[in-house]
């Protein structure tokens, strides 16, 4: 029985990586002292993490406005409008306007996964895609396409992203945040659960579906766990009552629980109370395996604290090896 | 010399307005340490005095003083409170930041904070009323960070005690308009935190002889319109136009019975309303047969702070036009 860490997804951008996107915006970097100011800051931050101990590291993501946009960059027929809040967040994303049926120039992972590589090792890179349910439903559709139609052009461009980089045993992740609302039913997800596992059988050994921002209902919390996904990623903290019981119902059967115990949306120390230790020992007697990771990604906090924060989630594997008597996993595979 | 402001559909904006050259300069300074706010003095109060204009050339009848002095609504007011010191750089859209304010200690209200403005506009109002706004309490929680407090609700509660302060200091300055931003209760729009920001209404307003106001703006409003009912306010003031009116069938279905400030203006676009458009409009909220003219404000979404100058002002002109018709039809 092992316990390991990782982050959920990109870091904020240091002032180096501000000021490097600017002044690539303003023509004053040309391609190349871009790109090879960008490896830099992303080496960075693959070696903090490789530093704490973490067996699958991010690249940073930094030069992702949001988590569409690096996607609908490449692909036809989608364009970008005014700016919308993204969740509860002082935090806003442009909204992808889908003009006809979506069609990839270019792979958006293939490319990072061959400069990072090297660099990550001994530790596995991480691939994050925004999952179906929530690109279709945080975009605006202005195409001849039904939703289901989007939904099933969106997800063979996932699947194509998948296929592309699964010689390289990398870990895949698809972030669902959309999933998290309270307010859905059952029957406004269950569509998705068809697409959801197109993807995850893929490269079902290492796949997961990341939930963040709150907690989901029960019943729309069941189609996730019917999914095939091996990990299933949920935000513990933001709505931490809610979550430990909705957790405590269902557990977590079939599935390895990645548990974002580490508040990346706000800049306090974090703590692991008595409660989160009990509920993880209680998912280590179900589960093998037990992943502990950031509730969300790190770019709504400044840089120095994701920095912080990278070294408290390594602290917490630490604890939970050792109060719980979990093997700690340096490597993931 | 009182200004008579119309019995039915009033006329007024929600706050902000483009920041105006001298405004722009004066800010730039003082971000690079060049100049303090109090030396610059001058260049802000040429800035209100342009807002002022702007408002009584559409002819607006409840104005403001266009937050000329606010780079940023919830920033302007931790930089000046006790218990926060200025954070650091934190996204906000593509590679474009705010210092997301830190609360490191118990919030204290270190003396009046809009009431200066509020002076400068109501010189030049020309008898009309200016609104005195304020950042709300569970804004500026949810749009800091907190490393003092570790319980919102007890956080907000001590934002509003301070603020309280700020309000009473406004009221006495002659005051009759105060508006709460609340912007970020729509992100988060369940029950219990409706609750929160209830109980920090009661203790900013309680007692006080003033229209009491509340804006809020983004989001699913609908989600959170049964528990603001309750609030103690006599208005809220709502986005429409940005969400093509979704919200008007919900006022009904749920008896909504206070004052409204009714965003007829979509602040995201620079494409100007027309006259009739606005009519329009006005016609789709009067079909409900849920409020009589007396209850109805009418006013942009939201701030007008990122539309060009020109814009800004022609969207209140045809505006103000509007709910003159209005006045004349119903
Ligand atoms: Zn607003």
């Amino acid at each position: 029985m092992t316990v390991w860490g990782m982050i959920l997804g990109a870091y904020p951008r240091s002032r180096l990586a501000r000021y490097t996107l600017r002044d690539r915006e303003r023509g004053i970097l040309d391609y190349t002292q871009y790109t090879s100011r960008l490896l830099m800051i992303h080496s960075e931050i693959i070696g903090v993490q490789k530093a704490h101990g973490l067996p699958v590291v991010v690249d940073g993501m930094v030069d992702w406005h949001d988590i569409f946009r690096p996607f609908i960059k490449r692909w036809k027929n989608v364009s970008i409008d005014g700016l919308l809040r993204y969740f509860d967040n002082n935090f806003f994303y442009r909204i992808p306007v889908f003009t006809g049926e979506p069609d990839p120039l270019e792979p958006v992972w293939l490319p990072r996964i061959r400069q990072f590589k090297n660099l990550a090792e001994p530790s596995s890179l991480k691939i994050v895609l925004p999952g179906p349910f929530t690109f279709v439903n945080l975009s605006q559709n202005a195409s001849d396409l039904s939703k289901t139609e989007l939904a099933e052009s969106i997800t063979s461009i996932l699947k194509s992203e998948i296929e592309l980089v699964k010689e390289e045993s990398v870990f895949i992740q698809v972030d669902e945040p959309l999933v998290g609302d309270r307010r859905l039913s059952k029957e406004e997800v269950e569509e998705y659960l068809d697409y959801w596992n197109e993807i995850a059988s893929l490269s079902s050994e290492n796949s997961a579906i990341a939930i963040y921002f709150d907690v989901p209902r029960k019943e729309v919390f069941d189609i996730v766990l019917e999914s095939k996904f091996k990990y299933v990623s949920v935000d513990v903290i933001d709505s931490k009552r809610r979550a430990i019981e909705l957790l405590e119902k269902t557990g977590l059967p079939g599935h390895v629980p990645v548990l974002g115990i580490v508040d990346a949306r706000r800049i306090h120390e974090d703590s692991l109370d008595d409660e989160l230790l009990t509920m993880i020992k209680k998912l280590s007697k179900e589960s093998h395996e037990i992943v502990l990771t950031t509730t969300t990604w790190l770019d709504l906090i400044p840089y120095t604290y994701a920095l912080k924060k990278t070294k408290i989630l390594s602290k917490f594997v630490d604890i939970v090896s050792e109060k719980i008597g979990l093997e700690k996993r340096i490597l993931w595979r | 010399m009182e200004y008579q402001v119309p019995r039915k559909f009033p006329t007024t904006v929600v706050g902000s307005y483009p920041k105006l050259e001298p405004a722009k300069q004066a800010l730039r300074k003082i971000r690079k340490k060049q100049a303090s706010p109090d030396e610059l003095r001058g260049l802000f109060v040429e800035a209100i005095r342009g807002v002022v204009e702007d408002h009584l050339w559409a002819g607006v009848d409840i104005i403001s003083d266009g937050e000329q002095t606010r780079e940023d609504m919830v920033v302007y007011f931790a930089e000046r409170m006790n218990g926060y010191m200025p954070g650091e750089w934190t996204r906000i859209f593509d590679n474009v930041y705010f210092r997301k304010p830190i609360i490191y200690g118990k919030v204290e209200w270190p003396g009046p904070l809009t009431v200066e403005d509020w002076k400068i506009a109501s010189s030049f109002a020309e008898g009309r009323p200016v609104k005195g706004i304020l950042t709300g309490p569970y804004t500026m929680l949810e749009w800091s960070f907190d490393l003092y407090y570790g319980d919102r609700r007890e956080a907000v509660i001590d934002l509003a005690k301070e603020l309280r302060k700020e309000i009473e200091a406004l009221v006495n300055a002659g005051a009759k308009y105060i508006q709460i931003d609340e912007p970020a209760l729509s992100t988060r729009p369940w029950k219990e935190e409706a609750d929160i920001v209830k109980e920090a209404l009661k203790i900013m307003l309680a007692g006080l002889d003033v229209k009491k106001i509340v804006h809020i703006c983004f989001g699913k409003i609908e989600y959170i319109l049964p528990y603001i009912l309750e609030f103690p306010v006599d208005q809220f003031d709502l986005e429409f136009k940005n969400s093509n009116f979704r919200l008007l069938p919900y006022l009904k279905e749920y008896g909504y019975d206070k004052e409204l400030g009714y965003g007829v203006i979509d602040v995201h676009t620079t494409q100007i309303e027309s006259v009739d458009e606005i009519v329009e409009d006005i016609e789709k909220l009067m079909k409900l047969g849920i409020l009589s003219p007396e209850k109805i404000y009418i006013d942009p979404d939201c701030g007008l702070k990122r539309l060009p100058r020109e814009i800004a002002r022609q969207k209140l002109k045809n505006m103000v036009e509007a709910a003159k018709i209005a006045r004349q039809r119903w």
